[in-house]
Formats: structure tokens, sequence, C-alpha cells
């Protein structure tokens, strides 16, 4: 099956940026008692270095569900991987700067890693970048572990659940620090890259009781107290990042001590610690008050803008997405409907659900009682039939609309969209358009 | 489909509302008869106690008290397979399949009845004191911790003591040690469910605190109390049996424990059936109430619930 | 009106007063108790001296922020809490709104015999936690509630005939056949239909479940729903369906509604006057004009300015508002939004709490603190393990470090070794001033100042 795809010359500063993931085709179902539920049916998208793409939807529309396939979050079974590849491009550390930025990596402090088959010539596996290209959907546990917090970060909703409330803020930092930068924690502790292997086990974190004993004994106690010390540095780095006032006192605390908002700058200080090439926030600030809110966001547009890691934000709520995302990808019943740039969307939104959505939202251009809501709900996505998901509820569906399922098709300025109104079948019959309202 | 009732009628709402329970209900045994475990429990459980209620038809009742093993001095200790006596005969020449079938009807009692005691005064001292909370909680609560401080066995053991060895008093003792457990899980239940907006809900509504516990806050606790209950269906008897086979039951009785008591001093004979068939009943009761608790406590797990 | 509620009598239109609740001096505190032997350590202040009408017929915004105390005030005015000081009154005509209002501004022991009398009859008839009867049953039927988390609201053991025939019921008004009839023509009237009558709540999705919450408050006809955060938990496409039917059914019904949200789209939408909550207080009121057009508190110009919506520029910056929300147990002196506040002056309420709170944040400061005796909120002195922490105290505290109305508002500041005495001028409460008909607003500046 051929797939269109949606970015292929893109354009301005952006264009200049390389894809770090790639979702092609991805189909996430779900079996349960009534059927297979087609959560994610077909949904592709990519996301460039630097970039913030928004992925947005309402409840059901199966936008969680492709955030975490990024790093196989979802529970399989119930889960079944159904078709489709999440590709992606991790980066290494710039040797050049020591990850600081410099000229050689654009001041991102990583580099792409050159593709194991053709040496950076550029081949099929490596789609012509150059770059080494992996399907994160097949990866080996082992090697997906390796990448989760290092390369790939998420931060989720609510802060509270996704803290350990059993370990203080510094342990639970520092946990990504001993797991992905072991060696760098060696350099700095001027401990060379072969040390005794006690301590290589105290940092990955498989240190037996006994073995911890003997670490604090006198020979290696000083040798793992400067790696402590190193890592409490690196915390601290991380936390003041976040604009943390004082991050020496909140590395001490435990989560429940803390704010929401303190909460979500630890939950972002852990993620962005290793300077990751993508980060994931799922709904980052639903469960935080509005002028907290409005704080974390701005921390991430600030941070982001500082690492230049791309950002896959998803979000229910078109108005924050607005502000802070480059593009937009509009999800419904599993796949993506619309996507273009910002400004594109707002302005000259395309499929009806988008548009359906913006007049859905209060503000001061409706009067009261009068907010345009979409009729009817959510289809059940249980072994849909060929036909375009939205055509119950929408107001200009013609017959070919509940035939066949529409594309998501690019157009000019990389605007896509799914929907006949925009790229009528090449079939006889009735072409829908907003001119003409069927109900 | 079924029945088309007259909007009408006065039976409509009742009609109604009743299919969707009963599909519910049908949904739920579905559930619980689909895991293999629990299936075995319930088939186990309707054997059990069909072989209990229908005693008299399965052996003849010994008379005149059909709770006695009856004695047949022609045949002592008998092996099974004698003639007459399928599974052997004890040293007072008691007929080892009588026993364990009036056994089941001794031990259904005793279940039944100790159950339905300690659910009830646990029911109410726990509501009372997750209900009404404040001094009545901290005054019942104490009671309820001065209870769990003795050890189950040695208080039940205590209590038969001191009355007497009877059934009666095993039943008194095991009631007076069950019913702390149902206290301390209504009221933790009854707490939780009483921060509902549903309960703030219906007091809004203008119900009386009363009625607001009934239909609220009660069938919304019951869960674990069901599972409990099913659970101790076979925990009773499974210390029932123990206090007997102490002897603090009365001599004679065709009861499971009593006959393991007895049977236990020919084992080393090698008359092994006298002990062994009994022990096995109680194995498998205790056996069959746990699986079917289990399985009932996967099914009713509030998180399994609101996912339906 | 329906015919059974005719012949209760306690139809709308036995309602006299134009007033459908006035909240009059409302407190709320929360006892904090520690130990082993529980005892009480403070008290969360939850609400701290509220008062504001709601007018028969309009809708009222209650906003703010999570712990400003909107929660609870609902609470208090749909009768699940009774306040710790201060009355809400149902049903008051306005002549008798105007006399409580004269007899609770002269002080208890300054009032005449029949000012007394006057207060006891009102409030026996009127004050909600000191109801019964016949009294009580009117507001009762009168005065429901929509809850944010409809899943939660419902029995999720009931079918919805029972869940919304429920009100009916308690009532007496109908039962056996009438009343399914009487559920049908509710759920009808929230959009949905016989067919829902027999299934269970998890059966519906969270709109639909909404409806039904809504059915459910309707079924006594009442005059006021106090609706807590309806649609926070929805879909916009949702969300926008239930308010089209609030409005529809308030059209309808004539219906007044007391609406609680954090969200100030869904508030400019559906509010007549908005009240704006602060930590316990009321930091502005008004229509909803002069809130959003007009804002006079720095607080609800930084909500305004914070929240995103989608005909602004999305070019211009999301104004960010430093600090968080202090504790409801130990609420600032003055304005309880100077802590935050760009545009706080000399006058806004500065407190040794404040320098306290300042250490907190300073890289290692606070570990030196031994010990704060306070002479009362705005004198003390702090006592460090060693000099060179209270020098540094002094010094910060006549730097740029410190806000420069903290540094004016700051009379007296002596070092000894290791005790730095700080005072600073004492400051009332900030109370709420009139800023035009209807529009009221806590803060001493009487226009918002230029901020960029």
């Amino acid at each position: 099956m051929t797939v269109a795809r949606v970015s292929p010359e893109p354009s301005g500063q952006i264009a200049q940026a390389r894809v770090v993931a790639s979702v092609v085709d991805l189909k996430i179902h779900f079996e349960s008692k009534a059927g297979r539920v087609h959560a994610v049916d077909g949904v592709d998208f990519d996301i460039r270095d630097g970039e913030t793409l928004g992925l947005v939807g309402e409840t059901g529309c199966g936008k969680t569900v492709t955030a975490r396939s990024f790093l196989r979050l979802v529970p399989m079974p119930p889960g079944i991987h159904a078709g489709g590849a999440v590709f992606f491009r991790p980066h290494q550390r710039c040797a050049n700067c020591a990850g600081e930025g410099c000229v050689e990596c654009g001041d991102t402090g990583r580099l792409p890693i050159e593709c194991p088959q053709c040496l950076g010539g550029g081949c099929h596996a490596c789609d012509d970048t150059g770059s080494e290209t992996i399907d994160l959907s097949t990866l080996p546990d082992r090697a997906l572990r390796d990448i989760r917090g290092d390369r790939i970060a998420m931060i989720f909703q609510d802060p509270a659940k996704a803290l350990n409330p059993a370990l203080t803020v510094r342990a639970q930092i520092a946990e990504v620090f001993y797991q992905h930068r072991t060696t760098e924690l060696l350099e700095r502790a001027g401990l060379g890259s072969r040390p005794n292997p006690l301590l290589r086990r105290h940092i990955t974190q498989r240190a037996r009781t006994i073995e911890r004993g003997l670490l604090a004994l006198p020979p290696l106690r000083s040798r793992r107290d400067r790696i402590e010390r190193v890592v409490d540095d690196l915390v601290a780095a991380a936390l003041a990042e976040t604009q943390i006032p004082n991050p020496l006192k909140v590395m001490a605390r435990y989560p429940h001590e803390l704010s929401g908002g303190m909460k979500q700058r630890v939950m972002i200080a852990q993620a962005l610690a290793c300077n990751p090439d993508l980060l994931i926030a799922d709904e980052p600030t639903t469960a935080l008050d509005v002028t907290v809110q409005a704080r974390i966001m701005e921390l991430i547009k600030d941070l982001q803008s500082r690492h230049k890691s791309a950002v896959l934000y998803i979000s229910h709520d078109l108005s924050l997405v607005r502000r802070i995302c480059d593009r937009v990808a509009v999800m419904y019943a599993g796949r993506i409907v619309e996507i273009g740039r910002t400004e594109e969307i707002f302005a000259d939104p395309l499929h009806p659900y988008t548009r359906g959505l913006l007049a859905a939202i209060p503000s001061r251009s409706h009067d009261r009682g009068r907010l345009v809501a979409i009729r009817g709900t959510v289809p059940e996505l249980i072994d849909p039939p060929p036909s375009c998901r939205f055509v119950a509820r929408c107001d200009y569906a013609v017959e070919v609309c509940g035939t066949i399922d529409p594309e998501l098709t690019s157009g000019p300025d990389q605007h896509g969209v799914a929907c006949f109104i925009h790229h009528p079948p090449d079939r006889a019959g009735e072409v829908p358009s907003f001119s003409r309202r069927t109900s | 489909m079924a029945v088309e009732t007259a909007v009408g009628s006065p039976v409509a709402p009742v009609v109604g509302g009743l299919k969707t329970r009963l599909n519910r209900l049908g949904e739920l045994s579905r559930e619980v008869l689909g895991n293999p475990t629990t299936l075995i429990g319930v088939i186990l459980i309707v054997a059990m106690i069909g072989m209990a209620v229908f005693a008299p038809l399965l052996i003849e009742a010994n008379t005149p008290n059909p709770y006695q093993m009856p004695r047949d001095w022609g045949a002592l200790n008998e092996p099974p397979g004698t003639p007459g006596h399928v599974l052997g005969t004890t040293q007072q020449g008691g007929d080892v399949l009588y026993g364990v079938i009036w056994g089941s009807r001794i031990s259904l009692r005793l279940s039944i009845i100790v159950v339905s005691i300690t659910v009830i005064i646990g029911l109410v001292v726990g509501s009372l004191a997750g209900y009404l909370g404040g001094r009545v909680d901290e005054l019942l609560m104490r009671v309820v911790d001065v209870f769990l401080s003795i050890p189950e066995l040695i208080f039940a053991l205590a209590i038969a003591a001191v009355l007497g060895p009877s059934f009666g008093n095993i039943i008194l003792a095991l009631a007076a040690v069950f019913w702390v457990k149902y206290a301390r899980i209504i009221r933790g239940q009854v707490i939780h469910i009483k921060q509902n907006e549903y309960v703030d809900a219906a007091r809004v509504i203008g119900d009386s605190k009363l009625r607001i516990y009934m239909k609220d806050v009660l069938p919304n606790s019951i869960t674990p109390v069901v599972v409990q209950a099913t659970l101790d269906m076979g925990n009773v008897v499974l210390i029932g049996a123990t206090l007997s086979f102490i002897g603090l039951a009365e001599a004679g009785l065709a009861e499971w424990g009593v006959l393991v008591s007895q049977g236990q001093a020919g084992i080393s004979a090698g008359r092994w059936w006298a002990s062994t068939f009994p022990g096995l009943m109680v194995f498998l009761w205790a056996l069959a109430f746990n699986l079917v608790g289990d399985g009932l406590r996967d099914i009713l797990d509030p998180r399994t619930e609101s996912k339906r | 009106m329906t015919a059974a509620a005719q012949q209760t009598g306690v139809a709308r239109a036995d309602l006299r007063g134009e007033i459908a609740i006035s909240v009059r001096d409302l407190y709320k505190h929360f006892p904090i108790r520690e130990g082993a032997l529980q005892r009480v350590a403070g008290h969360v202040r939850a609400v701290d001296g509220v008062s504001f009408d709601v007018r028969r017929g309009e809708t009222v915004g209650l906003v703010g922020e999570s712990g400003c105390g909107k929660t609870t005030l609902g609470r208090c005015v749909s009768g699940l809490t009774d306040p710790t000081m201060g009355g809400v009154y149902f049903d008051l005509t306005t002549a008798e709104n105007e006399r409580i209002d004269a007899i609770l501004a002269v002080p208890e022991n300054g009032r005449t015999p029949e000012m007394t009398a006057d207060l006891e009859d009102i409030d026996r008839l009127h004050r909600i936690d000191r109801l019964k009867n016949k009294e009580w049953l009117r507001y009762r039927r009168n005065c429901q509630v929509v809850f944010q988390d409809a899943f939660a609201s419902l029995n999720p053991r009931q079918l919805v005939r029972e869940i919304v025939g429920r009100p009916l019921k308690v009532h007496n008004e109908a039962s056996g056949n009438e009343l399914t009839e009487r559920v049908v023509e509710l759920l009808e009237r929230v959009g949905m239909s016989r067919q829902h009558l027999y299934r269970y709540p998890h059966q519906f999705s969270g709109g639909q479940r909404q409806r039904l919450s809504i059915a459910r408050a309707m079924a006594l006809d009442p005059e006021l729903i106090v609706l807590d955060e309806p649609t926070s938990a929805l879909d916009v496409s949702v969300q926008a369906q239930i308010l089209n039917l609030l409005n529809e059914l308030q059209q309808d019904l004539d219906l007044t509604y007391l609406f609680i949200t954090h969200d100030l789209s869904v508030i400019r939408h559906m509010a007549d006057r908005v009240v704006v909550m602060y930590l316990g207080k009321v930091s502005e009121a008004g229509s909803t004009e002069d809130i959003f057009d007009d804002a006079r508190h720095p607080y609800t110009h930084a909500l305004l300015r914070a929240s995103p919506d989608v005909d602004d520029d999305p070019d211009a910056a999301l104004v960010t508002l430093e600090g968080s929300v202090p504790d409801p147990a130990r609420p600032p002196q003055g304005c309880r939004f100077h802590t935050r506040c760009p545009v706080a002056t000399e006058t806004c309420g500065w407190e040794v709490d404040d320098v306290v709170r300042w250490l907190e944040d300073e890289q290692g400061m606070f570990e030196t603190l031994t010990d704060v005796a306070r002479e009362d909120a705005f004198t003390a002195d702090l006592v460090f393990s060693d000099e060179s922490s209270a020098e540094r105290l002094a010094t910060a505290l006549r730097s740029e470090s410190v806000p420069s109305a903290a540094r004016e508002a700051l009379i007296e500041m002596k070092t000894e070794t290791t005790r730095v005495h700080v005072a600073f001028k004492p400051v009332p409460e900030i109370e709420l001033t009139r800023r035009g008909p209807g529009h009221v607003a806590a803060c001493v500046h009487d226009q918002m100042p230029a901020l960029d």
C-alpha cells in the first residue's frame, strides 16, 4: 500500500533540520471482549530536529497510544502492533565540545550517528540521509532501554503519579545519569575508564548489599564519594536549568513535599538531563493551574530552544498548542486528519473536524448558548469498515465519504488533509464541498 | 427479543430493571465460570453442598441422632471395599462413608451459621464506626483492636474449653473470633466510599442518612465482604475441624475433625482409611471455597469493575 | 411548573426574593491536627471572609486556582458543609438583604434589641445552617448541585431510572409508572431518551453522564443550581454541547447558576457576573465585562494573561506569575497577593514571613537560621548560627534582590552579631473597595499600573 508522505520538501529554517523521527503507517490495535479496537490505524508523520510538533485530538483519538509507542510503553497484550514502524535517528554526544555545544554540532552538543551500512554515504536503510536509522517498534529490549531516558525522554500528565514517592528528587534524577552516563561519571570523577569493577557496579546500580557494604569501607569509599559528588553537581545543574530556586534544597526533598509546578519541573529536569534528541510531552500541563501552566510552557519552550531537541507535544487544548508548536497534527479516531504549520491550521483549517473543534472553543466571538458543537460522538473503533471516520458527524458528507477511506494528502505549503473535499477521489460520483451542507 | 411489555403496565419498570440486572449477573457468572480454577472450586462446592443437602437420601440416617456415628459392632476396623462399607469402618464400627456424608451437613451448618453471625455483627459494628466516625469510631475500634490482639485459634480454644466441649460452643467460639475481620473491612470501605461524590449528591437531594447508607454506601462497600465471607466458609470448617480434632466436640460426632482424631491411632497400624477420607474432605472443602473466593476477588476488583 | 410541585406548594412562584443566595462574612476553617493526642495545631483557612450575592436568574461565575477556596465555598452554599462563621442566606428580598447588611455593619454589642430580633427572624427563615423542617425542605428542593466528576457523582450500582428519579422518590412526588414517565421527560430534556432508562452509569460516555447529572439536578424543578467545574473533565466539543444545554435550560426555566470553574474562557462565555477568589478571599468581583475588559486587581490580570485564548495574538507572550500560592494556614498580611504581585507597594503588607520565605529560596541561608522571635507579624528578631549569615541577610535586605516596595516598608533593621532585628510598617488587611457599579477590588492601586 502506498503511503502518502506529507513532508516531501520542507522549506524555511525547519527544512535545514534533519528528520529525527518518522512514524510510518503505524497501527496499534487492542483486543477486547467486544472485538479488535483500532486505536491507532495508519498514522504517518515526521518530526524534525529542533521543531515542536503538536499532536492534538480529543479523548480516544489515539494520540497517547501513538506517543507511548515510541518508547514501547503500550502494554502488549492487550495491545497488538498491527503494522507500521517508528523510525528514529539517534544522535551521539559531540566529541568536539563534549556535549557543551559548538559550531560543529550547531550548538546542540549532539551529532547524528553514521549509518553503519553505508558509512554516511546514503543507502536504503537510512533513507539516504547517511544517519543511522533504527526501527523502535522492533528494537530488542536491551537497546531500547539504552534509548529511553537518554535519546528519547518523556514527561507525563500527572507529575504526582510519574514521580516515585519513595525516592528523593536527587535519587530520581541521578538514576538517569547512572544508567546512561557511566563513562562520563567516571571521567569527571577522575577515575579513568577502567575502575574497580565494584565501582562500576555501584554506578550502574547493580551493586548487591554486600558489595555496597564493601564500597563504604575506606579504600573504595573516597572514590565512591567522588562519583557521588559528580552526580550531585550534574543533578543540581539539571534542576537549575528548570529555574528551580535553591536546587540543593529541592534535591533532598521527596515529591510529596513539592507543589504541582515544582514536581513538573523535576520531571522536566529528569527528562532533559541527558540532552535527548526527542522529548515527548504527554499533556504536561493539564493537571496544573493556569498560572503555573503558563510558566511550565514557557520553560519547555525555553529549554527546547536552548537544547534544540525535537518535541512531540500531545494535547487536547488547541489554544495551548497554538502558542508553542511549530507544526500541528490533528488526530481523530486513530488517524491523522490534518497536518501542517500552526499558523496555517488556525488561519485556514481544512478538515471539517478541525473546523468543528475550533468553533467549539468558547471565546469572545461566540454568543452565549451558540457554541458550535459537533453533533454525535466518536465512533466505536471496532473493526471499522472502509469509510471516513468522521462521516456520521460531518455536515458535508456525501455517499463516497462512507465507502472509502480518505488518505492524508499533502497540498500546497505542506498542509496535509485527509478529506475528499480537498482531494476528491478519482472515481465517478458526487464530490463533497464546503458550499453544500448535506445535513 | 424478549417479552414486550406495554409501557403503561405497572410491571414495566420492574421488568426493565430486572432485565439489566439479570444481564449483569449473567456477565459476572460467565466470568466466574470462565476461569478454570474457579470453575473447579464451584463444581466442588456444588458437589459437597449437594451431598450435605441430600444426605438422608444418600445414606440412611442413624437413629436416634443422625449426627452420631452409627456403630456396627460386627464390623470393626474393616478396610475399604468391604460390602456395606465402601470406605471402611472406624475403630468403633462406624461407617466412614456415613461420616463423610453426614459430616458435610455439619460442616455446611457450621460455616453458614458462623459466617452469617460474624458478617452481621461485623457489618453493624464496622458500619457504625465508619459511617458515624468520631467517638463512636474510636470506641468501637479499640474494642476491635483488643479482639485482634488475641490469636484466633488460641482464643477459640479458650472459649470452647471454658464453655465445655460441644459443637454449639465451637460455633460460639469461632463467631467471637471471626467478626472483627468484617468490622475492619467494612469500616475501611465505608470511610472510603463515604467520600465519593454520589454520597454528596444523595445528601444534596435531601435523602436521610439511613437511606444513604443503605442505597449508596453499603452496596458499594460490600464486595470485599463477599470475598472474605466466601473464603471464610472454607476457613471456618478448617478451624472447626482443628478444634474438634483437639477434642472440643462431643465424642462420636459424625464430624470430620472428630473422625480424623479418632482414626489417628490406627494409622501406625496401617488403618489409614478412618482418618484419611474425612481429612480429605476438610481439605477439599477449604480448597473449594478458597478457589472460588480468589476467583471472586479477581472479578470484583474495583479496578476491573470500572473498566466494564 | 409541574403539577406535583404545585401540589406541595413549593413551586418557584412561592419564592419571593430577588436574591437567590446571599453570602455574608463567610468563614470556613479546617483544623490541622498534629501529634499523638491530635491537638489542633492551626487552621487551614479555606474560606476567610467572603461576601457576595447571587441574584435570581443570573449566572455568577466563581473563579480561582486550586486552593483558593471556591470548592469549599460551593459546598457551603449547597449545604454540604456548615460554615465556621458567617452565613449563607437563601431567597431574600432586596429589602431583607439591605436590612442584613445594615445590621451586620454594626458590631454585636452595639445592636439594638430590635436589630437582634430582626436578624434572628431572618436567620430562622433564610439562613441555610439554621433552617428546619418546611424551610429546610424548601431550600433543599430549590438548591441542587452538578458535580465535576460525573462518574463519581452517579452511584455505579444504580440504574439511570433510579438515579435520576431518586429526588422524586425522596420527596414523595412520584412512584412507579409516574416516576418512570417523569424520568423520561427529564432525560429528553437533556438530550437523552427512554432507551437509557435501564442502564448503568459505566455504560455511558463522559458527556452523557454529565447530562444524567444535570437531569437529576432538574428533577425537583429547582431555582438554583451550583455547578462545580461541570465541564472541566470533558473534551472541548462535548463541553460545547453541555454548555449549550445549560444555557437552554436556564432560558427556558429561569434558572440561577453559581458556576464554579478555573477556566476563564468558559466563564466569559457563561457568566453575567464574576467573583475572583485568591487564598480564601475575594480579590475582585464585578460584571463579566468589568472583569475581562477593566480588571483592577493584579491577580485578575495575571489570570487573564496566563490563559491562552484562541483569538489572542499567538506571538504575544504569556505573562507568567512568579512564586507559588502561600500556605492557607498562614495567609500573608495586608494583601494576600503581595508575595507574588508585580506591582506591590510598600503598603501592601510586607511582613516577617516574607523574609523567611526569601531565606528559604536562598542557597545555604535557611539552614543557618536557628530561630525567629516574633513580636508580631511585622516585627521580629531573626537569629542565625553565625555572624556572616546575619550579615548576608542584612546586606540582602538592602539590595536589589529584595523588591523596592519591601525595602521601603522596612522601617527598622538592626544587626547585632548573630541577630537581625527587622520591623515592617504594620498594615491592616486590604479590603474590597468600590470601583464602579457592582465592581469591587481589593487592591491599593486605583488603576492597574503599566507592567512592562
